[in-house]
């Protein structure tokens, strides 16, 4: 914590105030913010309740906003949205290939996931849960679900909440998961280009419709950029 | 910490990247927005697409399991804790009826479902077993 | 530090192209078996 000191000029907006009194007026305005985003946030990564959480969050983003308008230290736009986006794309993501391989053969999984595959990738649709692990059966499609539930996900969950927090291992965390998120994006596409008749003969919108579906979950490769130009200062320890 | 910067940088943008920065914030923004009504929109289109509310859920998976495997008797059974990946045989492991062209890169043959017509081959399947 | 900053930008657009252009060319592989097969 800081020690007691004369007051020194650190905001623009409430004139003559002391630091100790900024840092902490500067982190109720924080966590007020980010009560409305967590929430939001969690709606969000259900997709189904989605439009519920959008508010919410941009509820949150607005005080936060608002905060730093006041002069406040609350933490930039960018990293909030970087570091929320990141977790959504993750829950989203996880939700999917947790029902795929541990609720395969729930009447949830086999109704949302087949009907999805049968409509954008046949991955999902194509002798589902013949398996005997049960789920989706396209060649490597197991092999990616593992690597994400049990490797990438989690420690895109750890990093965004360090980020989110402007930890100095938050930071370097989000550039790793961020590359991580890449190589998966490569290699999942590669394979799904690999068998590519299994993946979309008879699919509702063969190619155009998992492209337009998927594309929205490239906040890692749209982040790569940022981590590595901004000034990594504003981390701390 | 917060700078009075005359600038009006965010906090941790330098200068040079400043434009870069915007249009990555601006595109979060387009992803968000992207994800949000592409995960409301999902449901729906689906239950449309695939006979609901004139076919139930369960008669979705029945009629889905039956272009899968191209098996006109089979349907989505309930299935207890003891299935896969904790136990227990997959529902079509030990499947016959599939018809795929099998090679190094298999090929399926079920025909593409087009819209609601799952709701017509049950309705014709019906009318032959009644008729 | 700017040659650096530049060098670094460089670096990073470049990324992007490969990235990017990777998922495009992707992309039109896929298309191109789709015009092939007619899935």
């Amino acid at each position: 914590m800081t020690i007691e000191d004369e007051p020194t000029t650190a905001t623009t907006g409430a004139g003559g105030i002391g630091y100790d009194d900024h840092v902490e007026e500067s982190r109720l305005a924080q966590r007020a913010a980010d009560k409305w985003m967590i929430p939001g946030t969690v709606l969000m990564g259900t997709a189904i309740l989605g439009v519920f959480g959008l508010p919410l969050f941009l509820r949150g983003l607005f005080l936060q906003r608002r905060a730093q308008l006041g002069g406040l230290s609350v933490r930039p736009t960018i990293v909030t949205l970087i570091g929320y986006m990141v977790m959504l794309d993750g829950a989203l993501n996880t939700f999917g290939w947790a029902i795929d391989l541990f609720a395969s053969h729930t009447y949830m999984s086999r109704i949302f996931l087949p009907t999805w595959g049968n409509m954008f990738d046949a991955g999902y649709f194509w002798h589902y849960n013949e398996l005997a692990v049960g789920g989706a059966g396209a060649p490597g499609e197991k092999a990616w679900e593992v690597l994400g539930i049990f490797v990438v996900f989690p420690m895109r969950i750890a990093a965004c909440i360090g980020f989110l927090q402007m930890k100095r291992w938050g930071h370097q965390w989000m550039i790793v998961t961020c590359w991580t998120g890449m190589l998966m994006w490569m290699g999942y596409v590669a394979n799904m280009t690999m068998y590519a008749d299994i993946r979309f003969t008879g699919v509702v919108f063969p190619v155009l419709g998992w492209w337009i579906y998927d594309i929205f979950y490239i906040t890692p490769f749209v982040a790569i950029p940022y981590l590595h130009t901004v000034n990594r200062e504003i981390f701390t320890d | 910490m917060s700078e009075t910067s005359t600038d009006d940088l965010p906090l941790g943008t330098p200068k040079e990247f400043r434009r870069l920065h915007t249009i990555i914030r601006r595109v979060c923004y387009v992803l968000l927005f992207g994800l949000v009504v592409e995960g409301a929109l999902t449901f729906p289109l689906l239950a449309i697409w695939y006979g609901v509310p004139e076919l139930t859920p369960a008669e979705v998976c029945d009629e889905l399991q039956k272009v899968m495997y191209s098996d006109d008797t089979r349907e989505c059974e309930t299935h207890d804790l003891d299935s896969p990946p904790f136990g227990g045989t997959a529902e079509a492991q030990n499947q016959t009826t599939a018809e795929d062209i099998w090679k190094v890169q298999p090929t399926p043959l079920y025909p593409r479902v087009g819209f609601r017509e799952l709701v017509e081959n049950k309705r014709e399947r019906e009318a032959e077993e009644g008729g | 530090m700017i040659q650096q900053d530049r060098e670094k930008r460089r670096a990073l657009i470049l990324l992007q192209v490969v990235i990017y252009g990777y998922l495009l060319v992707m992309f039109l592989i896929q298309l191109r078996l789709w015009s092939q097969r007619g899935w």
